[in-house]
Parts: C-alpha cells; sequence; structure tokens
C-alpha cells in the first residue's frame, strides 16, 4: 500500500492491481510482471495474447488459487489472500461430475456454501433456461455435446452469484460455429446481469468483439503491453466485426503482439 | 430393428437368427453329454471319476430333494462368503481411502503392500486357524484375506487419481475438505471401486471353499471332501455344478448391483435416476 490515495483509486473498481507479479520455482520463470490495472464494475475485459503471456496466471491470482510474488492486488476492494467464494471461475474443460444430472451440477456451488432452498432449485432451472438448455435440465454430462457442456458450466458459474467472472478460453475447444453462437449469448448474459468479466482468449477478433477493454500481453516475461479500448456498446451485433473500425482495432492489437501473430 | 427381425423370421421359416443359435448350442450340449455318458457306459471314460450325467442327475435329485442334505451346506458356504466379502470389503476400502488420504502413510505403506502383493495369501490359512482356532472367526478371516486386496488397491488409486480440474473447481468454490470428500473424491471412486468388489466377491467364494476344506466341517467345501472321500463322484460333481450356478449368479449380481449404483455409466442408468431427479424436483422448478 503506497498511501491513501491508490486505496481511494482502487475502491472504485473490482480489480485493482499495482505492479502484480508472480514468478515459479525459484523466481527464474517470470509468469507475470508489473501488472497495474483498474477494471471498473460491470465492464468486460478481454485477456488476449500467445500462450505462455501469464493470462491463466492472471487468472489464478485473481482468484486467489495462487499467491503473488510482489505488487498489491485487490479485489473488491480487499487484498486477495487465498481462494475466495466472491469470484467465479470457469475453464476450457468444463469439469462437470458425471454423476450429477445438469441442475445437479449447476447446483453444486450453492450445495458447497448451505443448504439448498426451493429457490435455489428455481433459480438453477431459470439459468440453464437462459442458457438454451430447457430441455437438458435432467440430463447427464455424458448425454451433452461439448458446447452443451460448456453452457452447463456457465449456469453454475451464474449460479454462484458473484459478480465477477473469470473465464479461461472457456470455448476454446469447441468448433468455431458453436464457439460464435455462445460468445454472442455470453455477451447478453453478462451485459443483462452486469457482471464483471474477465475473459481469457488467443483469439484477437473474439477478444475486441466481445470487451470493453482488451488487455494485450506479451510473453518472456509475461506482462500487460497495452490496454486498447473498445469503444462500441453491448451487446453489439455479430456484423460488427466487418466493420473499418473493428478492423483499425484488430489491426492495432496484433501491431502490439509483433510479427510473430 | 424389429422390422428387419420379422422379416428375419419369415425367411427361416418362422425362427429367429437368435432362437437358431440357441438352438445350434443347445444341440451341441446334448452331443458332449451323450457322449460322455455313452463313454463311461461302455467303459471308455473311467466311471469312477467320470460318473455318468445320469448319475449326476441323480444326485442333484437325491442331494437337493430325496436327502436335501445341500441346503444346510450351501447356506453355510453362502454365508461364510458373504460375511467374509462384507468383512473383507470393509477393511479393504476402509484402508484404501486411509492410505489414500495420507501421503505420509502411503509411501511409508508401499514397501509393505507390493510385499503383501507378492505373498500368496491363501498361504498364511494355516496360521490364522493356529491362531484363532477352528471355527467361524477363522473361516472368515481366512475369506477377508483373500478378497481385501483388490478393494483396497481399487480404493486407493481412486482416491489417488483425483482429476486436477476438479479439485481446482471444489477449492475455487471454498470447499471443505469434508465436501472435497463426499462430494467428489468417493462419487468418483465408486466404478472403480465397485470393479474390485466383483474381483472380491469372485476371490471370497474361492477363500470359503479352501477354508472349508481345511477346515471339513460344514459347507459345500466338505461336502466335496466328504463325497470324492468315499468315491461317489456323481455327488461330487453336482456340488461343483452347484458351484458353478452360485458362480454364476454372483457374477450376475455384482453387474446388477454396479449397474445400479454407477447409474451414470449406462444410458439406462442415467435414464432411471435421471427421471427420478426430474420427479423429486418437480414442484420447485
Ligand atoms: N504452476 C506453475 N509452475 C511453473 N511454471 C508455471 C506454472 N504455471 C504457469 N507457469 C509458467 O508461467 C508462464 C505463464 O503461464 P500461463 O499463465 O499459464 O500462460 P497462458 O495462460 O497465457 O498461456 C508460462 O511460462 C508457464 O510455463
Ligand atoms: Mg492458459
Amino acid at each position: 500500500m503506497d498511501g491513501a490515495g491508490s486505496v481511494q483509486k482502487m475502491s472504485g473498481s473490482v480489480v485493482g492491481a499495482q505492479r502484480l507479479g508472480k514468478t515459479f520455482g525459484d523466481g527464474s520463470v517470470v509468469a507475470l510482471e508489473d501488472a497495474t490495472f483498474d477494471i471498473r464494475p460491470g465492464s468486460f475485459v478481454s485477456l488476449v495474447g500467445p500462450s505462455g503471456c501469464g493470462k491463466s496466471t492472471m487468472l489464478r491470482l485473481i482468484a486467489g488459487l495462487i499467491g503473488k510474488s510482489s505488487g498489491e492486488l485487490m479485489v473488491h476492494g480487499k487484498s486477495v489472500e487465498g481462494p475466495r467464494t466472491d469470484v467465479g471461475m470457469m475453464f476450457q474443460k468444463a469439469t462437470l461430475l458425471d454423476w450429477r444430472t445438469a441442475i445437479e451440477n449447476v447446483l453444486l456451488p450453492t450445495e458447497v456454501s448451505r443448504t439448498v432452498t426451493k429457490a435455489d432449485r428455481k433459480h438453477a432451472a431459470d439459468l440453464l433456461r437462459m442458457v438454451g438448455l430447457k430441455d437438458f435440465l435432467f440430463a447427464y454430462p455424458s448425454q451433452l455435446s461439448g458446447g452443451m457442456q460448456q453452457r452447463v458450466a456457465l449456469a453454475r458459474l451464474l449460479q454462484t452469484g458473484v459478480d465477477l467472472l473469470l473465464l479461461d478460453e472457456p470455448f476454446g475447444a469447441l468448433d468455431e460455429f458453436t464457439r460464435e453462437r455462445l460468445n454472442v449469448e455470453l455477451m447478453r448474459i453478462v451485459t443483462e446481469l452486469k457482471s464483471t468479466t474477465l475473459f481469457v482468449t488467443h483469439n484477437i477478433a473474439e477478444a475486441i468483439f466481445l470487451a470493453d477493454q482488451v488487455f494485450v500481453m506479451t510473453p518472456r516475461p509475461g506482462r500487460i503491453a497495452q490496454i486498447v479500448e473498445v469503444p462500441f456498446d453491448r451487446p453489439r451485433p455479430l456484423s460488427i466485426q466487418t466493420s473499418p473500425e473493428f478492423n483499425a482495432l484488430v489491426a492495432e492489437v496484433r501491431d502490439i503482439l509483433g510479427e510473430d501473430h | 430393428m424389429a422390422i428387419a427381425e420379422s422379416t428375419l423370421q419369415k425367411g427361416s421359416g418362422g425362427i429367429s437368427v437368435r432362437q437358431r443359435k440357441m438352438l445350434t448350442h443347445a444341440a451341441i450340449f446334448l452331443i458332449l453329454v451323450g457322449l460322455w455318458e455313452i463313454g463311461s457306459r461302455t467303459g471308455w471314460l473311467d466311471p469312477l471319476f467320470y460318473p455318468r450325467p445320469t448319475n449326476i442327475l441323480r444326485s442333484f435329485w437325491l442331494i437337493y430333494i430325496a436327502n436335501g442334505n445341500i441346503w444346510f451346506h450351501l447356506y453355510a458356504t453362502m454365508v461364510l462368503v458373504f460375511a467374509g466379502w462384507l468383512a473383507g470389503s470393509i477393511l479393504g476400502v476402509g484402508l484404501g481411502a486411509l492410505v489414500g488420504f495420507n501421503p505420509l502413510v502411503r509411501r511409508f505403506l508401499k514397501p509393505y503392500v507390493i510385499v503383501l502383493e507378492a505373498t500368496p495369501r491363501i498361504a498364511v490359512a494355516p496360521l490364522l486357524i493356529a491362531l484363532l482356532g477352528f471355527g467361524a472367526p477363522s473361516k472368515i478371516a481366512i475369506i477377508m484375506l483373500v478378497c481385501f486386496f483388490a478393494p483396497f488397491i481399487n480404493t486407493l488409486s481412486g482416491v489417488v487419481n483425483v482429476n486436477e480440474d476438479r479439485l481446482e473447481l471444489f477449492r475455487s468454490l471454498g470447499a471443505s475438505k469434508m465436501q472435497v470428500l463426499r462430494k467428489l473424491v468417493l462419487p468418483d471412486a465408486i466404478p472403480v471401486i465397485m470393479a474390485g468388489e466383483r474381483l472380491a466377491l469372485t476371490a471370497a467364494l474361492s477363500g470359503a471353499l479352501v477354508a472349508e476344506f481345511i477346515q471339513r466341517d460344514e459347507g459345500i467345501g466338505s461336502l466335496i471332501l466328504i463325497y470324492t472321500r468315499n468315491l461317489n463322484m456323481a455327488s461330487a460333481f453336482a456340488c461343483i455344478f452347484t458351484l458353478t450356478i452360485v458362480g454364476f449368479l454372483i457374477f450376475r449380481g455384482m453387474e446388477r448391483l454396479d449397474l445400479w449404483i454407477a447409474y451414470w455409466k449406462s444410458e439406462t442408468g442415467m435414464k432411471r435416476v435421471g427421471a427420478r431427479r426430474a420427479r423429486q424436483m418437480k414442484g420447485d422448478i
């Protein structure tokens, strides 16, 4: 903490980081270096960059799954000290439990924190309907396609009721059509719920299409090279990707990432 | 499917492919039994060691109905098998879970597990009798010894090989150790534990027979021993075939139990439990 000024500044943001760093091993692997940023409530931030640039590390730090090596990290105005339940994560793998139906999987976060009520079950069912699975409430994961499994995982994430969502390449393993459709739905849902969202991807167009701000990251050492503002309102149509403004942003990000991207 | 079958039925004069297969099997079986019967009648097979099938049938009638003396022994064996299996399972699963959850215990126990795995455990049976005396306790101890290993190893590996991503999910939800155990580790390990239990039950049947061979007081094992000693091979065969049927029923029963417990491994299981969940939550959603 370097004075009252920074506390003041960070209290208005959901996530605030100053010179945040993370090293692994004996300190020789610098996964993230010198990251300073503020994330506004309700905003959508994309983290884009080649693999190994520290995107996952950043999310895991914010979720409190790993400890920082240097700098400051505040979430909801409090320093991150360990795993926290006011943050929700979603990964490339749906990580559903095979022995639970879709709705039971969605109810897992609630079950872990307290006794499940009638209202919780109703909420879980509504979330599954919201992600387009109204006919699959009682289906088991092995009966669902990859895209549908990710929808269940998204509903489970929303069931936690947290307003900070950390998504680590959530649709990265899906085919392009499914991914595009899920991106559009994700944008509709998080905009409606006003969730603050961090979304990791290595697809530049996807990063820009979804976000208010794009953190462009570069590897060795992992750092945020630049933060690019996206001026379009959300939700926005897929067709925006053909506009000259959009393509100018793609070119800008590509430029920051350098030759190899 | 139904259409295809009915077409086939017409094609082969009212007999389906399945029925034809069954008939072929039955025919081959009858021919084999017939050859055996002729063989022992003509003296080509020594009738002392290869009693005529008709004599075996008569023995079945004798031991099951006329004398009815097998029931007592069959009951004794079955009680022994299930008691030993249950005891061995509890020991195996409990020890497996205990070792699985303690990396330290696991490290120090490993050499002993390897030694135990390499030793034919039935060799310890006489020692157990010396220790516990004749009777049910030593018999059950023998069965425990032969059948606890598969549940032990399978539980251990099931508990140790928990998916890292799922563990991280539970951690990120702030789950307690107990919750991780109950909601993740145990359900995840159930199919592999059940596979161990299947092996254990088969081993328990063999273990019970060995225990009865040694103690010779009651059970199918001692009955086989008595009949062979009196050169009543037909009745000994009837006992052996009884065990064949018992073994088959045990196998089938475990298959059923497996489908019932690890319901998410089969379409029918998922349909059944999924429908039940839908009924249970119907009013809430
Ligand atoms: N648990 C760990 N132990 C050692 N090195 C790690 C660990 N996690 C990540 N790293 C290293 O940190 C760097 C950043 O990794 P990561 O955040 O996973 O990148 P990204 O998600 O952008 O692909 C990589 O060089 C990776 O090898
Ligand atoms: Mg990653």
